[in-house]
């Protein structure tokens, strides 16, 4: 401390005439450049365990893996005389086939010409057109050798058919063009995902009950006493309590709501009258309760180079491999093999570059909390044509066909995923295939609600892929199809990771100051507090059993997911190996149309593949 | 701890000074300079100096107990030539000994990619005797050709049971079967796969390698004995079939490309890449004299 040399201190009684004797006083000032010293904070014990969840906490690597269980019915039979596909079929009318085919007969000693090559041959595309990793790389005519489709090269043999990715939800698409129909009132909708959900009414006014009933083609989420903002007004009001749910069927209280009928007239409520609605927890502020309806957007994380897909070990699915000897005779390049229908092998998915998830926020602006698996198929052998999209709801058919939603020409069902074609080695095409996905890119998913006031996200229906046959070189048999809109296959491209757990309970702060204060949080103006549910930390698991605790070595979290993908036919065209039905009124056995519902565990085979598969369907057509 | 923080200075012309109101302490007037010493009892630190110090422990506790490191292996397949073909293809050529390896002139065909040469028989080849199924191509890779400094960082063995086939006469009264021989064409898919993938270090932070030199080696289990392989026949090393530049004929080149996770082999005699249809990696075994 430094004091002016020349500072005088004058005594009280000096300071001037007649002056008080006083006491003096120094301010001392203390700048503050010290803090106090606090003992034994030097003592360090170091803990493995303390070491070891910080370095997990703040760890942003992921290496996320899963272990695909493909389940696959081979289900439409079709025709074909391009002779690639032709001669590697798994014939269903190989007998009627030949006698057309050799004209002057085919047998062994006599040399089966002529041949007629305009004839149709008759049978499912095998299983490797579907399979994860083609393993047809040395069929003479198809893959090698003269006649071939095209040279095939084992470098690509995992991405022939399908392409793999990690994605994330990163952003809301509200202006998404939707569309619904109810197979039974043969109502349709046409509304954009911001709108809410959809629904007809299925008992109005007019009829005079006590209740006005609202059928829904998905999921409403409602529950008794909130609130629905309809589409339609009675006398400029549009929000109407829901009093009870349901009618008397099974599980229609997730598709059917009501009001009470405090005695409307009009036409508002008439029976059949259509719109939609949003959900309001509390009608004194729907400002901060009115949910929000949009799709999901996904944006692509990796490259399909970067996607490691093998075999599981030795481990097959609980269906046995489908499979029959083609006879040397009865084929039209009179070869005897062994073709396949349907496989059973399982495929371990991992990526050969990390996943960082520092600065990603979700499409809630929240921390990212699930990765997905996303699968596209890639097509590349030319079967089928444009890939189309939709949701859970566009994939029951509509009078035994598919609804218009998939024709080829509706632009409102088109992927952003690009399509190219080639001409094959024969010199004939074009061949369409869908191109490999690059990291940043797009593409839709889920059809879900978001209320800020419960800080939830509901998926109301699940995004889909359709593949149909490219009907000029593969044609269905049996029925009378729209070569624009036939009988296809669905998957669901993304299969959802989840890294991080958000809390069951929601928080709440008035105070914006709060240390912890996510920037997520919602801000309530009827509880005028922030609202937000907790990112619990890695390995943390609540005492309900929220939470996750994956396996963190190498600096890197490694989440594990079971996935069991799908790609589930639309109908039938002819009876399946599982003995269903094509006739859509034969309710007991008919399938088609029907999503398998979510099954995270396949149940133990009862006696056979037909009894497990009775399980499924089971489970589908209660879903259903 | 009770230190003299600082002197207060008074100037002489001062003849009074009460200092607070807890001490009325009367400094008296003469001419010499006074001092008030100040009694602080040290609990102060200074600020920051425990944030350095946090950050020290931090540096401190990560040398003793280490950063996280990232050990975790990959695959990395083979790289894929200008026409997209993947495969590697091995050729191991085995010794007939027919005429010692001293003789001065050994004929071209000495060294044939043939099993029989090693002394195995048609039904042991044909039936997977024990001694054939049990012998093996063994590649080592090691980070230098220098013998004398190199690390041995990982070995792949390739299974006698994959590989080419040629025809033999197995019995005069049976037509002619085919056996294996040691000509192998491994890819991504298909039944001869083992040894196609390098499985090493996804990151280089722990080891940094990107080029190794492979060596091969034959474990015959009839012998029981490893026997060498050189990338060029054993007549025509320099300077003379025994006394050769090892670092030039024992090895191939492997370099790994940690982007795209691939490897390619690049031959050390001609620094050209080889392991398609047209050059196939190529051993000759080596024999001792």
């Amino acid at each position: 401390m430094n004091i002016d040399p020349s500072t005088k201190i004058i005594e009280s009684t000096q300071r001037y005439s007649s002056s008080p004797l006083s006491d003096q006083f120094i301010n001392v000032p203390f700048v503050q450049t010290m803090k106090e010293q606090v003992e034994f904070d030097r003592t360090l014990d170091l803990s493995l365990v303390d070491v070891f969840d910080q370095e997990r906490q703040s760890s942003t690597i992921f290496r996320p893996v899963t272990k695909f269980t493909l389940l696959f019915e081979n289900a439409y039979t079709g025709s074909t005389k391009y002779v690639p596909y032709r001669d590697n079929l798994y014939y269903t009318n190989e007998i009627q086939n030949s006698i057309s085919y050799y004209p002057s007969g085919n047998v062994t000693s006599v040399s089966p010409q002529p041949t007629n090559q305009n004839v149709l041959w008759d049978g499912f595309p095998q299983y490797s057109e579907f399979d994860f990793i083609r393993n047809d790389f040395d069929v003479s005519g198809y893959t090698i050798g003269s006649g071939r489709h095209l040279d095939f090269k084992p470098v690509s043999a995992t991405t022939y058919n399908w392409s793999h990715y990690v994605s994330y939800a990163y952003e809301n698409d509200y202006n998404k063009k939707l569309y619904a129909i109810e197979p039974q009132g043969q109502i349709s909708w046409n509304w954009v995902a911001s709108d809410g959900i959809p629904f007809y009414i299925l008992l109005g006014n007019d009829l005079n009950n006590n209740f006005i009933r609202f059928k829904c083609p998905v999921k409403h989420g409602l529950l008794i006493g909130q609130f629905v903002y309809l589409s339609i007004n009675y006398n400029t009001n549009y929000v109407f309590q829901v009093s009870n749910l349901g009618d008397e069927g099974f599980g229609s209280e997730e598709y059917i709501f009501n009001i009470s009928n405090v005695g409307y007239t009009g036409t508002t409520f008439q029976t059949s009258t259509q719109g939609t609605f949003r959900k309001i927890l509390d009608f004194t502020n729907s400002a901060d309760t009115i949910s929000y309806y949009y799709v999901r957007k996904h944006k692509i994380l990796t490259s399909s180079e970067c996607a490691v897909l093998v075999n599981s070990g030795f481990e097959k699915n609980i269906y046995n491999d489908k499979t029959k000897c083609e006879n040397k005779v009865l084929t039209p390049n009179q070869r005897k093999r062994t073709s396949i229908k349907e496989g059973s092998r399982s495929y371990t998915l991992s990526f050969n570059c990390d996943i960082n998830i520092k600065g990603l926020i979700d499409n809630q602006n929240r921390p990212i909390s699930q990765l997905y698996f996303t699968t596209i198929w890639r097509g590349y052998f030319g079967w089928t044509q444009k890939l189309k999209q939709g949701w859970d709801f566009n994939t029951y058919l509509y009078l035994g066909n598919p609804q218009i939603w998939w024709n080829q020409n509706n632009l409102d069902s088109n992927t952003t995923i690009g399509q190219s074609q080639y001409t094959s080695l024969l010199g004939q095409g074009p061949f369409f295939y869908n191109d490999l996905l690059t990291s940043g890119d797009t593409i839709d998913g889920d059809f879900c609600e978001w209320n800020n006031f419960e800080q939830i996200e509901r998926v109301i229906s699940k995004y889909q892929h359709k593949i149909t046959y490219n009907y000029n070189w593969f044609s269905l048999s049996s029925t009378i199809q729209d070569p624009n809109n036939s009988y296809g296959y669905f998957y669901r491209p993304h299969n959802k990771i989840p890294i991080r757990e958000f809390s069951n309970y929601i928080e709440e702060s008035d105070n914006e100051d709060l240390l912890d204060l996510p920037d997520y949080a919602y801000y309530s103006t009827l509880n005028t507090s922030f609202r937000w549910r907790d990112l619990y930390s890695y390995g943390f698991i609540s005492n309900d059993g929220v939470g996750l605790d994956y396996p963190f070595l190498n600096n890197c979290h490694y989440p594990f997911i079971n996935t069991i993908f799908r790609i589930t036919p639309e109908n039938y065209n002819i009876p399946s190996d599982y003995g269903t039905t094509t006739n859509p009124n034969d309710i007991d056995n008919y399938q088609g149309g029907k999503v398998p519902a979510n099954i995270d565990i396949i149940s133990q085979p009862l006696v056979d593949g037909c009894d497990a598969l009775g399980v499924i369907f089971a489970q589908a057509t209660k879903e259903t | 701890m009770v230190v003299t923080l600082w002197g207060l200075y008074l100037p002489k012309q001062q003849k009074k000074l009460k200092i607070m109101n807890f001490n009325r302490t009367k400094v008296v007037k003469n001419d010499t300079d006074k001092f008030i010493n100040v009694p602080i009892n040290m609990q102060w630190d200074f600020m920051g100096r425990d944030d350095g110090i946090t950050e020290y422990e931090k540096d401190i506790v990560s040398q003793v107990i280490g950063n996280p490191q990232d050990f975790e292996i990959i695959r990395f397949a083979h790289n894929v030539f200008s026409n997209q073909d993947s495969h590697i293809n091995y050729t191991f050529n085995f010794y007939n000994y027919l005429q010692p390896i001293s003789a001065t002139t050994i004929p071209i065909t000495a060294w044939e990619p043939n099993y029989l040469n090693n002394g195995f028989s048609i039904q042991d080849v044909y039936y997977f005797s024990k001694s054939f199924v049990n012998s093996f191509f063994k590649l080592d890779f090691y980070d230098s050709p220098e013998d004398a400094t190199q690390t041995l960082y990982l070995s792949m063995i390739l299974p006698v049971q994959q590989g080419l086939t040629q025809s033999q006469i197995l019995s005069t009264t049976l037509p002619p079967v085919q056996i294996k021989k040691p000509e192998m064409i491994l890819d991504y898919i298909g039944n001869d796969k083992e040894g196609f993938f390098i499985y090493w270090l996804r990151n280089k932070n722990f080891i940094d390698v990107s080029t190794f030199y492979m060596k091969a080696k034959f474990f015959d289990a009839i012998t029981g004995v490893y026997k060498e392989m050189t990338n060029t026949k054993q007549d025509l090393l320099t300077p003379n079939k025994f006394t050769f530049d090892h670092t030039k004929y024992y090895y191939y080149q492997v370099k790994l490309n940690y982007n795209n996770k691939t490897y390619e082999v690049y031959s050390t005699l001609t620094n050209s890449r080889v392991g398609d249809l047209n050059t196939p990696i190529i051993w000759y075994e080596y024999v001792n004299p």
